[in-house]
């Protein structure tokens, strides 16, 4: 298209008429040379010539966009009508915006965390390594694993091993011992992820293998905090676990991991290990080239492989390796919860188009006459459609704009609640952003919104009965049949809506109502756990672990205030370690094992500490050492499931058996049996588990558990723990020789951590409901009051009549009641059908929970109640001759 | 929303009053008047054309190109606006008067009528 013509049209048109009127002074100076009169000759030219006013405006408009400038001109007139009506415009414009602002905060988050790309260079080619059974599969490896999956250099271009520095180190040297969180890793680690590095470089595979020294590199954080940002720090040394690891580099600042990571050092894994002990997480690039079935070819023939190594039973039956992409692995479960959330907004974004479109509608029946009018000057429907079409784009964006600020807002408050363990949010949701991409989806929703809740009223609008309206004197009379039935289905709509989002919110209240009420089976009340990292050389052996608990215990319970002191190297409800076992002389049969139970070892007092309860046979005593006879304590699940009838007490097990020479160690006798504890969380079923003495572990075992994970120390106390931190702290840092403590978390913290994701999806979907509840309550309201208003001359006569004020209350209640119970109806029924997705975030509670579908219908109902009853109070107060004079 | 443009007299002939207009300026430059009393009388005003519904059309060529333009004095001395064959018009002069041969040779051949 030529621009040109688009410039300086006032200037070209003033020519033109300049032309114009040279041109007719040409054809007069014709015309009076053929003998015409003057007058004549004027005359003539301007008949030949046609009307000048035409042809400037065919130029003119030629040189227009006609469609823009209409658009326009709608605009200004609808911006002029909104401002007219001002109470009406805030109330749509806020609406509107309350539903886009949640829909935006909402995707804004799912943007983030399952539409992004990994922040890695070429994110596609990055996959985890699994292993798969007939039950799913599992990330996890082992050394030997690693090892195969190391060589599949036709599929892989590298493949790196990375754990997620469970144990955490401690800086030592300065005046402050620090616990920082150190992540291992293999030396391909940095290359597969495309990690930047400020200075220095990244580990060889020399330093990565057994003997290549100890070395690390920095995260750009501890480089600025502890060394600030000092560039010569590359070729220096930073004490940790009391040894000096040499620096050999920094990573920049945008590297992200999914857990904070301080510093990184290498596995050095001994690549012949037999060690069948899966304590870290394997993931590889693929080749360009490669496709998924040569991947998985490829990855049979390694299974293959390692069974022939390892043994038939070294892998499930039918089981073998796999891969998933990196960004499915990170997402994890919380698709489908996003989505289900998602959903959720979806429902209130189309109550509050309901709730505008009623309005609107309520507003165009007061503007009958308008419409009429421009009808009847000539506006053609189209016309007439564009502009209010305009007019509720006009409201739907204003409110996006407004509906993006309490989206940006919102989700901040939605993130300051814990969401419990989204991933890819970072650090308190800061890495949820407004970009393009929510951007966008506003503008969007806000068009989509706009022409939703504009286009029945427009359409209803531009078909005016010309004469019966501009016939009566006022804009009393109503929209028609039409569109007053359309706004009662709004309604209904709206009720029904509401209805499914607060049978939703009351089934997740009713579930963590549920998650509450269970006993736990271990204290949480004044119980705090802190985590001392044994990671070091000094611990690689059982006995200087042993001295540290011992010394440490005494030193714990001697702090005023302090009830009870336990150690282990798993913290109940943050996930623990797992082993198969053998009860010996029991035939196993097609199985390899008797069975796998969770693994706990722990103090003596652990069970005092944490009040769990001796049911039968003795608790540890502190002469349960290494040199005493090996035993175990079982829980009651583990005695259940695998000593359904006769006695465990008189039983002997093998732990871990054919697990690697790290689990070497002799038969347990069973010593006892404690109460279960729920320590998957109030929502899983207490699983089996065993616990044995920490002094009695094996020395490589302890060498292997000290490398993953921390001693736990759990502390009950008489008084709120949080106010005994720094006696405790101190007196365990003495008892250690100078190692400091981290994570200090109440148990109540914990367990309120567990439950997080339940609380935030039920405080999401109560502020949903109750946001729906409120939007069809306002919309009945305006329906109910408008139809009052439109049917005042009908209750003026019916009163004129001899009607009680009782009796048009109760009509306009009855009215609105049946409004209503039909929108119960279709939100009962909806709910019926829809509450099925909740039915993974439900605990305790059915997915038709009889008090959700009874107790919601009953409160949405009174509810409605209060909204009718104004109108219907209002319906009382009609002055019969005021009504009838109206006529 | 495009509101439907109302198709105005003489669009259809728009293509062949464009050209009349192009090859009147052959001739050389010339201000609006004159070219509608070209047209008229080269046509042996057979052609009758509102002499305003010229302007749209010159303003039209002008701004794609064809023609140029320039205020000076006519023959009767007064202001005139003299329009001027550019480069781009005389090839697209040449062009549409090629189309124009062809279509008219087609339909003469439909109608029977000998070609001359």
């Amino acid at each position: 298209m030529n621009l040109r013509r688009f410039r300086d049209r006032g200037r070209k048109d003033e020519d033109l008429a300049e032309e114009i009127a040279s041109h007719l002074a040409h054809e007069e100076d014709d015309n009076a040379a053929r003998g015409l009169t003057p007058e004549e000759a004027r005359r003539q030219a301007r008949v030949s010539f046609g009307n000048p006013r035409v042809v400037r405006e065919r130029v003119w408009r030629y040189r227009s966009l006609p469609w823009i400038e209409d658009a326009w001109r709608d605009l200004r007139f609808a911006l002029r009508g909104l401002r007219k009506t001002p109470g009406f415009t805030i109330i749509a414009i806020l609406v509107i915006a309350v539903g886009i602002g949640v829909n935006t905060a909402v995707f804004s988050v799912i943007n983030t965390v399952l539409l992004k790309p990994l922040t890695y260079p070429d994110p596609q080619a990055l996959v985890e390594l699994r292993n798969t059974s007939a039950q799913g599969s599992f990330p996890g490896a082992n050394i030997p694993k690693f090892n195969i999956w190391h060589q599949q250099t036709g599929i892989f271009q590298q493949v790196a091993a990375y754990d997620s520095g469970g144990a955490g180190m401690n800086i030592t040297g300065g005046d402050h011992p620090e616990q920082v969180q150190g992540m291992h890793v293999s030396a391909d680690y940095f290359a597969m992820f495309g990690a930047p590095v400020v200075t220095g470089r990244t580990f060889s595979a020399e330093e990565d293998s057994p003997h290549g020294g100890r070395v690390t590199v920095l995260s750009y954080g501890l480089w600025k905090s502890r060394f600030g940002a000092n560039p010569n720090v590359v070729g220096s040394t930073i004490q940790l676990d009391g040894e000096p690891y040499l620096i050999v580099g920094v990573i920049g600042r945008n590297f992200v991991t999914d857990v904070p990571v301080d510093l990184w050092v290498p596995f050095q894994f001994d690549l012949n290990s037999q060690d069948m002990a899966h304590y870290f997480t394997v993931a590889a690039r693929l080749r360009p080239d490669v496709t998924l079935p040569q991947v998985n070819a490829q990855l049979r023939l390694a299974a293959d492989q390692y069974r022939r190594a390892y043994g038939q039973n070294s892998l499930p039956p039918g089981g073998g390796f796999g891969v998933v992409s990196l960004q499915e692995s990170t997402i994890g479960d919380t698709r489908f919860p996003l989505l289900v959330l998602l959903g959720a907004v979806g429902f209130v974004l189309l109550i509050a188009c309901a709730n505008v479109a009623n309005l609107l509608l309520a507003r165009a029946s007061a503007r009958k006459r308008e419409f009429a009018t421009r009808a009847a000057l000539g506006a053609g429907r189209g016309q007439i459609i564009r502009q209010l079409l305009i007019e509720s784009l006009t409201l739907s964006l204003s409110g996006g704009v407004l509906g993006l600020i309490v989206g940006f807002l919102g989700v901040r408050v939605l993130l300051s609640v814990n969401p419990g363990n989204i991933p890819r949010i970072g650090e308190d949701g800061s890495a949820v952003s407004l970009d393009l991409n929510v951007l966008l989806f506003t503008l969007g929703v806000s068009i989509l919104t706009g022409i939703l809740f504009g286009l029945v009223p427009a359409i209803s609008a531009s078909r005016p009965n010309l004469i019966a309206t501009l016939n009566e004197n006022g804009s009393r009379a109503g929209l028609g049949f039409r569109s007053g039935k359309f706004r009662s289905a709004l309604v209904v709509g709206e009720i029904g809506s509401a209805l499914v989002l607060v049978i939703g919110a009351a089934l997740l209240i009713r579930t963590f109502m549920k998650l509450q009420a269970v006993d736990l089976g271990f204290a949480t009340h004044n119980v705090i756990s802190m985590a001392m990292s044994v990671s070091g050389d000094r611990f690689q052996k059982t006995a200087p672990v042993t001295q540290v608990i011992h010394d440490g215990t005494e030193r714990v319970l001697a702090v005023p205030g302090v009830l009870g002191v336990g150690v282990t190297n798993c913290l109940p409800m943050a996930g623990g370690f797992g082993m198969v076992f053998d009860v010996v002389g029991r035939a196993k049969g097609n199985s390899p094992f008797t069975g796998g139970a969770g693994f706990y070892s722990i103090s003596w007092r652990y069970f005092d500490a944490l009040k769990i309860p001796l049911l039968r046979g003795r608790e540890f005593t502190e002469q349960d050492d290494a040199a005493a006879p090996e035993v175990v304590i079982i829980n009651e699940a583990m005695a259940r499931r695998f000593w359904p009838k006769g006695d465990p007490l008189k039983d002997r097990i093998q732990i871990g058996p054919g697990a690697g020479p790290a689990f070497a160690e002799g038969p347990r006798q069973v010593m006892g049996i404690v109460g279960d504890t729920h320590d998957g969380g109030p929502n899983r079923d207490p699983i089996p588990i065993m616990y044995i003495p920490l002094p009695q572990m094996p020395d490589l075992e302890t060498a292997l558990n000290s490398g993953v994970a921390p001693l736990w120390w759990i502390v009950r106390s008489q008084v709120d723990p949080r106010t005994l931190v720094t006696p405790i702290t101190a007196a365990l840092r003495d008892a250690s020789g100078g190692l400091p403590v981290a994570h200090i978390r109440t148990m109540d913290e914990i367990e309120a951590r567990n439950t997080a994701r339940q609380r935030f999806n039920m405080l999401l979907l109560t502020v949903f409901g109750s946001a729906g509840l409120l939007m069809a309550a306002i919309g009945i309201y305006g329906v109910m009051s408008y139809s009052v208003q439109q049917r005042t001359q009908e209750l003026g006569v019916r009163m004129a009549l001899g009607a009680q004020a009782s009796n048009l209350r109760n009509m306009v209640i009855r009215q609105g009641m049946v409004f209503t119970l039909i929108g119960v109806g279709v939100g009962v029924g909806g709910a019926f059908w829809l509450t099925r997705f909740l039915a993974g975030f439900l605990f305790g509670v059915k997915t038709w929970d009889p008090i959700a579908f009874v107790a919601t219908p009953l409160l949405l109902s009174v509810v409605a109640l209060c909204a009718i009853w104004i109108p219907a109070k209002k319906a009382t107060r009609v002055d019969p001759m005021a009504a009838l004079r109206l006529e | 929303m495009v509101a439907k443009r109302v198709p105005e007299a003489g669009d259809v002939l728009q293509g062949t009053l464009d050209m009349l207009i192009l090859r009147t300026l052959v001739m050389g430059p010339a201000h609006g008047h004159t070219i509608a009393h070209a047209i008229e009388s080269t046509s042996e005003n057979a052609l009758e054309i509102e002499q305003g519904s010229l302007y749209p059309a010159l303003h039209r060529l002008e701004d794609r190109g064809l023609v140029s333009s320039e205020w000076g004095v006519s023959e009767n001395n007064r202001k005139a606006k003299f329009y001027q064959l550019t480069g781009k018009g005389r090839k697209e002069l040449n062009a549409a008067t090629g189309r124009w041969r062809r279509m008219t040779r087609a339909i003469s051949l439909i109608l029977g009528e000998s070609f001359d």
